[in-house]
């Protein structure tokens, strides 16, 4: 059902102002709805079908029957609510994404003091998922998130619902974590590189080598190194996790400016840093990214592309 | 198409439930329901468990088809009570048997609703109304059942969850069933329980009353307020009978009279006997009672003498009965009060004479005319008529017996003068006979006597074997007065009942073996008793509450009974309750359920500090717990530790893999330790 825009409005911001965003959020009666299901109403059609039943037949018990039916369904509104109140909610880990794509929160949910079966998570637009938090222990769960524009984008408002145990009636909860998920700008072909440093940086690149790096050693691995670069053969001869060192390339160390994109607009400029750090990370060439505001040294590996990208998502505010 | 599967742990419940709400209606109904219901469950059950594809709508198609024909054939039509409730429980398995998405499910459990309800319309005793609860606890894990998504739940947790939930449901039924105003029927609906029963037929031949008194059967129920009459005053009577073709007694009414002046329903101008009756009726004695008749299929109800309906629906004939509005196809309760001593205030018109003087045809009860004739020349009244009568029975050899020999051509001459034996209806059948004949105008009045008393509620119970036959003689000046001619050949009939009248006779024990009655005694007779006071106050309070009932309790409880008050009331009662629910509810579960781990070091914690008998500190780890141990009972020390070492290595060493093996070796070394300990 869809309300009109105005009233929709209306509706958003009285909602925001009642659920405003937080990091962690636990379910209680001021946040909580609950209205009977399609299911829930005719039910209540068929109790006062009995009713009606009992009053014709003058038949005390039919009437009974008919009143056991109501009063399950007032129960049945207290142990609805009761499955979601006191269930607790708060921010994970977050995945990010090129915008356009998606990326995906990690939301967990933990039991204030009973269990909570059934619940189903999701936001506008995505399938629910279905997840039951039992045993006093956290259950997390990974909601995918499409990213439309580049930047901080923050969760929309997660909407908890549960049916459970009568599936007469559906209580649920909006959620505004204070939760973000990083969209990298879309990466934009540009022959140009925008970087200073090495040697003839524009050339260099599209003959698709790596700068020639002679082999310098092993040493033991450590998380953030690249995986192209642990010594696959070593590990599978049973000598353990190591990553392999190269010398300096050939081409020298490159930084990618955001001042040699003069004249164009950011998120342009952005899409062509973005394309041009994923084209470098490929190479295996360091590379670091002088942004206004933020200057990432040289380096190389995985972790180093996630927080140059993240950086390009966090442009214009870095923490 | 993709068949919904219910869940695995809800399939047993939900068959059951089928099973449960169909079972009345199995019981009751034609075998082919059951057959049909036995088929659906096999391939459903077959369906489940992917041997065999969901029939196709053709077969569903030809199924329905078939139990709609087979309910034609069984009842005759596939409307009405009997064939519609036969024909929903046949849809409710077909729908069980189509389950194809959750919705189905829903209405398939809605459906046992329905079933549930249906089997309440035939049948309204205590353990009717406890099996429906059953099968509603079942419906209702059901419920819980299909909206519970994980496929690990147990299916006994739906069961327990249901239960509470219906547990807390039943208080605010209560509160409902209370306060909610009963409304007048919108339409009109008799149902039929079509159930043939033993019981009093409108007309009277010899042997009719005491094939009656084979039968233990409850016929009515009566509870007094106040006073109750003493055993030879309960006449309960049912019937006049003032035709007799020689054999067989029957009803008749006046030649001429109008039916409007014979019965009053209490609408429309009143005959003047009924004017009378009230005029008179302030200043006499009277009983009040309740009459709750068990279902007859006729129209007569059975009352003292003189009934004035206080509420219910039924007239007031002028032979001094009730007549109900309709045959009574169920339990129904009247209240009533009689006047012992109005009979005078009918008077006897002239047809009302002719009819109760009339006689069968001159071939009939030649001797017994005779000898009324010979009664009414040596006396001057008609009282002193039948003093000589009740003489004549008194000093006769005549012989009370429930197994009399049948008469064949002349019922009154061979039961007077040759037989001699007979049960109250030969006694009152040949006192009237006498009556009319000497001329003094009689009639044969047929009821129950006696009944016995409940010691639990106090209320009387009239049974089959309690029918009785006597007669009424109109007098001058006293109106129609009862004569009972068994009285005077057997009095312990009128006192003791059937059973305490024929006990020493070896004769008739036979007969009196089958006979129910609280008298028998023992475990069982209490038994008998306790279930007969459940069904009277099943009767009276539950099935009985009516507006009129409801009035009286909401008088009782609220003061004064308006609208306003009756809805604040309720409202606050149902708030109330559910505030309470929701207090329990929430405060509930404030610790998390342990661990088989945690459980297991919390109870050697325990049992530690029992042993020591000081308390341990809380943080303590399980090494702690072991060095505790060796600090107070050194030799158990290693196996404490042994005991730690295990217990560190299930709980942190993932590679263990604590699996049931590795549990149960924990409990050994525990319960090693625990030894060691004593």
């Amino acid at each position: 059902m869809r309300l009109p825009a105005p009233l929709r409005d209306l509706y958003e911001r009285w909602l925001s102002r009642r659920l405003p965003r937080s990091g962690r959020v636990v379910l209680n009666q001021k946040r909580i709805f609950i209205f009977p299901t399609g299911y829930g109403f005719f039910y209540l059609l068929v109790a006062s079908l009995l009713f009606i039943g009992g009053i014709n037949y003058e038949n005390n018990l039919i009437l009974a029957l008919s009143f056991l039916l109501a009063s399950l369904f007032l129960v049945a509104i207290l142990h609805t609510y009761r499955n979601l109140s006191g269930l607790g909610i708060r921010n994970g880990d977050s995945e990010s994404g090129f915008s356009g794509a998606s990326g995906a929160l990690e939301v967990i949910l933990f039991p204030e003091r009973r269990n909570h079966l059934c619940l189903w998570l999701y936001w506008q637009g995505q399938s629910a998922q279905q997840v039951s938090v039992t045993g006093g222990e956290e259950s997390s769960l990974w909601l995918n998130m499409p990213l439309t524009e580049r930047g901080r984008v923050m969760a929309p408002r997660l909407k908890v619902e549960s049916r459970f145990p009568l599936g007469l009636l559906r209580t649920w909860s909006y959620v505004s974590l204070d939760h973000y998920c990083l969209a990298w700008p879309q990466p934009q072909e540009w022959a140009e590189c925008p970087a200073d440093g090495g040697d003839e940086h524009s050339q260099q690149v599209p003959t698709g080598r790596a700068g020639n790096d002679e082999f310098q050693g092993l040493r033991e691995y450590s998380p953030g190194d690249s995986l192209r670069r642990i010594d696959w053969k070593g590990y599978a001869a049973g000598k353990g996790l190591n990553t392999k060192l190269f010398e300096e390339p050939a081409g020298g160390r490159l930084w990618l400016r955001w001042d040699r994109l003069e004249g164009m607009g950011d998120e342009q400029r952005l899409s062509i840093l973005c394309h041009w750090i994923l084209t470098l990370d490929q190479q295996q060439l360091p590379y670091g990214l002088v942004l206004p505001g933020i200057t990432l040294t040289p380096d190389t590996g995985d972790v180093h592309r996630w927080r140059t990208l993240d950086a390009l998502a966090c442009y214009p505010e870095f923490d | 198409m993709r068949v919904y599967q219910v869940p695995v742990h809800t399939r047993l419940w939900l068959a059951t439930a089928l099973i449960a709400c169909s079972l009345p209606q199995l019981l009751l109904g034609p075998v082919w329901q059951s057959v049909l219901l036995a088929v659906v469950v096999v391939i459903r059950w077959l369906v489940d468990h992917q041997r065999m594809r969901l029939p196709g709508r053709i077969v569903r198609g030809v199924l329905m088809v078939t139990a709609v024909g087979m309910t034609w054939y069984s009842f005759g039509r596939i409307y009405g009570p009997e064939a519609g409730v036969a024909l929903l429980v046949s849809l409710f398995a077909l729908k069980y048997l189509e389950m194809v998405q959750q919705r189905d499910a829903y209405v398939v459990i809605v459906l046992g609703y329905f079933v549930c309800a249906t089997a309440l319309l035939f049948e309204r005793g205590p353990g009717m109304f406890l099996f429906v609860l059953l099968c509603m606890l079942l419906l209702t894990a059901c419920l819980v059942g299909i909206n519970h998504s994980d496929t690990r739940a147990s299916a006994f947790s739906h069961l327990k969850t249901g239960g509470v939930m219906l547990l807390q449901a039943i208080p605010v039924t209560l509160v409902l069933f209370l306060l909610v105003p009963r409304v007048a029927p919108l339409w009109n609906m008799q149902l039929d329980s079509g159930k043939a029963r033993t019981g009093m037929s409108d007309s009277i031949s010899p042997g009719d009353i005491s094939d009656l008194s084979e039968s233990s059967e409850l016929a009515f129920r009566v509870a007094f307020q106040g006073e109750m009459p003493p055993p030879s005053e309960r006449y309960w009577r049912g019937l006049t009978l003032s035709h007799y073709d020689g054999r067989t007694w029957q009803q008749a009414m006046p030649r001429g009279m109008a039916v409007d002046s014979y019965l009053y329903n209490g609408r429309g101008t009143p005959p003047d006997w009924y004017n009378r009756l009230q005029e008179q009726g302030a200043q006499q004695a009277s009983y009040s009672y309740q009459l709750i008749m068990e279902p007859t299929q006729r129209r007569w109800l059975f009352a003292l003498a003189v009934p004035m309906l206080e509420q219910g629906d039924a007239s007031l004939a002028r032979d001094m009965r009730l007549v109900a509005r309709a045959p009574l196809s169920q339990r129904t309760a009247y209240t009533i009060t009689s006047f012992p001593g109005l009979s005078a205030a009918i008077p006897l018109s002239v047809q009302e004479q002719d009819l109760m003087l009339s006689l069968p045809r001159d071939s009939f009860g030649r001797r017994a005319r005779g000898l009324a004739q010979q009664w009414r020349l040596n006396s001057d009244s008609d009282r002193q008529i039948v003093s000589l009568a009740l003489r004549h029975f008194r000093e006769q050899p005549f012989h009370y017996t429930l197994k009399p020999p049948p008469l064949t051509a002349d019922p009154i001459d061979e039961f007077l003068f040759r037989t001699q034996r007979g049960f109250c209806e030969h006694y009152a059948s040949s006192f009237t006979f006498l009556m009319r004949a000497a001329g003094v105008p009689a009639r044969v009045v047929v009821g129950y006597q006696g009944g016995e008393q409940n010691t639990l509620g106090s209320h009387l119970l009239v049974r089959q074997y309690d029918a009785h036959a006597w007669a009424e003689v109109w007098l001058q000046g006293q109106g129609w007065v009862r004569v009972d001619p068994t009285a005077a050949v057997a009095p312990e009939r009128i006192e003791l009942g059937l059973r305490g009248s024929l006990q020493g006779d070896a004769e008739e024990q036979g007969a009196l073996a089958g006979l129910e009655s609280f008298a028998a005694g023992g475990l069982l007779g209490r038994l008998q008793l306790w279930a007969d006071y459940v069904d009277f106050r099943w009767q009276t309070w539950v099935l009985g509450y009516d507006n009129q009932f409801q009035l009286q309790v909401l008088r009782r409880l609220l003061g004064d009974v308006t609208p306003l008050r009756v809805a604040v009331s309720l409202i606050v009662a149902i708030t109330l309750l559910l505030g309470v629910y929701m207090l329990v509810l929430l405060r509930q579960s404030g610790k998390l359920q342990q661990t088989l781990l945690e459980r297991e070091f919390w109870r050697v914690h325990q049992r530690l500090e029992r042993h020591t008998g000081q308390s341990l500190p809380a943080g303590l780890s399980p090494e702690g717990l072991a060095r505790a141990v060796e600090v107070q009972t050194p030799k158990a020390g290693p196996v404490a530790r042994q005991w730690a070492g295990y217990y560190q290595q299930l709980l942190y060493n993932p590679g263990f893999g604590a699996g049931k093996a590795q549990i149960r070796h924990l409990r050994r070394l525990r319960n090693r330790l625990y030894k060691l300990l004593d």
